[in-house]
């Protein structure tokens, strides 16, 4: 029934990946004559839905910095799309994009390098506003001090500049900036990564109270699997380059299906003693590098399920079970008993 | 058990530019031989400062001003300059958070292996390199004959971190102090590391105190917690106990604010406000403008560390 309904009513996409594709090229050897191409993202698709929060996760290297960059237009595609709004970002003509990126807005890791430090709060918020020529005088110091309250920030401290703030506020300060112009999409790339748990939870709660008061969309990127399980609708799980499975949150953890996801969870340590386990599927390896990486299916090497057919073949990324997608060819289906013996939970 | 390392009272401060700021304000701690202690805390408790003290690694403007640390026997604060020097690598060493900082990058991982071998030890070049090798299998590294010859830049950061760990056990310290060892590296590979440090204790009897933010960590690697904030333990006691039964206002709200990956909440506790500037500490209890609980005692009175059982301590007034 629930199903029925969810469908009739059609979800707006307001952010989409089609095939989309971002390569390096770097120099290598003693005299820099070698060209090695770097697929830091190599073919992805993936919807983004109005008013949802869509979390990537993956290890370092995996390309998730580079997909967020992509997302905001500010980086040129190697190839694919970028589709905003029904309009692909790389055919937009530069105003058109001026425009495009009010709506497109972001939240980077590091509060501490992503201010500016000659600048006081009040002109850090006001600077969107005021590039964007959309308000001044008296109307845009109203914008700023109910931006200030809407983040918890005090109207008194207006004046200071970032050196003067804990991390936990400076990252308040950021997500106030983005919020100025009224975005439809933020991008949060690690945004709570390098703050204190306490203040983590601060700020998880904030994006989550602004998300429900102001009907935006997130894009949350980030390495902490329990915080993007608590913040994300959907997650797609990215390994070198490439999503290898998405899903709904619940559906992801509860019933991962690809074995790099499931080894993923498993790493994850839990805060609970009593839960220590020497399990034995500790993934073996490391993430290889991206200007290398292995043929076929990339996770191979790692895998303990690989067989020939993954060294030679790519995996097509394909719904599987509805609303869920993967790459893979031989997905953890609950039937494999063999599988879940190993996982101990 | 025997005792490994006593740690009483130690007060240290910082010279700034506004006077001394005290940054660790009476810590006493205790470990045996073999044991996993964790301290845990958030930036600007402490706990770092704590560790870099008993190895006397104090950056130059910051200096212990009270308190003494044993290792058995033997009073650190009696020592000169010289004998601690000879101490720091031999019987106590250390691992840092950055593995690529902490190596020097223009020279091999063989020549940094045999270094302190060859200092600590007196070894010969060839019994060094014998003995580098032997470590670097100890800790996971295959191909380790290969890997002498490389630079830090040519491996990747868990690798980099496997160096480390070889490099501080190379003498077969009965201390390894680890100070954030997984926190720049990936899930998977952390995973990796703590099992490695588990391994390393149970092979080598080696007492690891481990220094992290994180309660997955210490759930997953200590024998016993200590809970540090603004420079004091709040709270210490066997790591069961603590993660059943946490006591301090503190502690409770650190565990009840980190999302969990299998019990998916809605809105996370927080703990309101932020930790406070060693400069301007809050009178009494230092939690009190934090704490839920808090009334005028708290706000006047410094608890104690209390006991309340053999293996749980506690600092304060209200549970």
């Amino acid at each position: 029934m629930n199903k029925i309904l969810e469908n009739s009513i059609e979800k707006k996409v307001v952010l989409e990946a089609r095939d989309l594709k971002k390569h390096f090229e770097i120099s290598k050897g003693i005299i820099k004559r070698e060209k090695v191409n770097v697929k830091a993202v190599d073919g992805i698709n993936f919807k983004v839905y109005d008013g949802e929060t869509l979390g990537i996760v993956g290890e370092s290297g995996c390309g998730k910095s580079t997909t967020g960059e992509l997302l905001l237009g500010l980086l040129e595609p190697t190839a694919g799309e970028v589709i905003f709004n029904d309009v692909n970002l790389s055919k937009m003509s530069q105003e058109e994009l001026r425009l495009a990126r009010k709506d497109l807005q972001v939240i980077f890791q590091d509060p501490y390098s992503s201010l500016n430090p000659r600048m006081t709060v009040e002109e850090i918020i006001s600077e969107p506003l005021i590039v964007h020529n959309i308000m001044k005088g008296k109307k845009l110091k109203t914008r700023v001090k109910e931006l200030m309250n809407l983040v918890g920030l005090q109207e008194h401290q207006l004046k200071r500049f970032p050196h003067e703030f804990s991390g936990g506020q400076r990252q308040r300060i950021g997500i106030a900036r983005a919020l100025a112009l009224d975005p439809k999409v933020i991008v949060c790339d690690e945004a709570v990564s390098a703050l204190d748990v306490s203040i983590q939870a601060q700020i998880l709660n904030l994006l989550k109270k602004l998300q429900d008061e102001l009907d935006l969309t997130f894009v949350f990127i980030a390495h902490g699997l329990p915080t993007v399980r608590h913040i994300s609708d959907r997650i797609a799980v990215m390994y070198l380059g490439k999503v290898v499975e998405l899903a709904d949150k619940n559906e992801l953890f509860d019933n991962p299906l690809h074995p790099y996801t499931h080894g993923l969870l498993l790493s994850v340590p839990v805060p609970d003693p009593e839960l220590r386990k020497d399990d034995p599927t500790t993934m073996k390896g490391e993430i290889p590098s991206p200007s290398n990486p292995p043929s076929g299916c990339h996770f191979h090497p790692r895998c303990k399920f690989a067989t020939e057919k993954c060294k030679e073949l790519v995996p097509e990324f394909r719904e599987i079970i509805d609303n869920h997608y993967l790459a893979c060819h031989h997905p953890l289906i609950k039937e494999d008993n063999e599988v879940f013996d190993t996982s101990n939970d | 058990m025997e005792k490994l390392l006593q740690v009483e009272n130690l007060k240290v401060r910082f010279k700034t530019n506004e006077g001394y700021v005290s940054t660790v304000n009476g810590v006493s701690l205790e470990m045996k031989k073999g044991e996993i202690l964790a301290i845990v805390g958030e930036s600007g408790s402490g706990k770092s400062v704590t560790s870099l003290s008993i190895l006397d690694i104090l950056p130059p403007n910051g200096e212990v001003y009270d308190g003494e640390v044993y290792l058995e026997d033997k009073n650190l604060n009696k020592i000169s300059k010289n004998e601690y020097r000879k101490l720091r690598g031999k019987e106590m060493s250390m691992i840092f958070q950055e593995p690529m900082t902490a190596l020097n990058p223009v020279f091999t991982i063989g020549f940094q292996l045999r270094e302190s071998l060859q200092l600590n030890l007196k070894m010969k070049k060839s019994e060094a390199t014998k003995k580098g090798i032997e470590m670097l299998e100890l800790v996971g590294i295959p191909d380790a004959e290969k890997v002498m010859t490389r630079f830090p830049h040519q491996l990747s950061g868990g690798m980099r971190q496997r160096v480390m760990i070889a490099i501080a056990l190379s003498c077969d310290p009965k201390l390894l102090i680890a100070d954030e060892p997984t926190t720049a590296l990936d899930v998977t590979i952390q995973k990796q590391i703590l099992k490695l440090m588990k391994n390393i204790r149970e092979k080598l009897n080696t007492g690891i105190l481990i220094i992290t933010h994180d309660l997955g960590v210490v759930a997953e690697i200590a024998d016993r917690v200590a809970v540090m904030y603004a420079g004091e333990i709040v709270e210490e006691a066997s790591v069961f106990e603590l993660f059943k039964n946490p006591k301090h206002p503190y502690t409770r709200g650190l565990m009840a604010s980190i999302p969990k990956i299998h019990d998916v909440v809605d809105k996370l506790h927080s703990i309101e406000g932020m930790v406070p500037n060693p400069a301007e500490m809050p009178s009494g209890c230092k939690f009190h403008p934090r704490c839920p609980l808090a009334d005028n005692e708290c706000v006047s009175n410094h608890p104690k560390l209390e006991k309340i059982s053999d293996t749980h301590a506690k600092r304060c007034f209200k549970v």
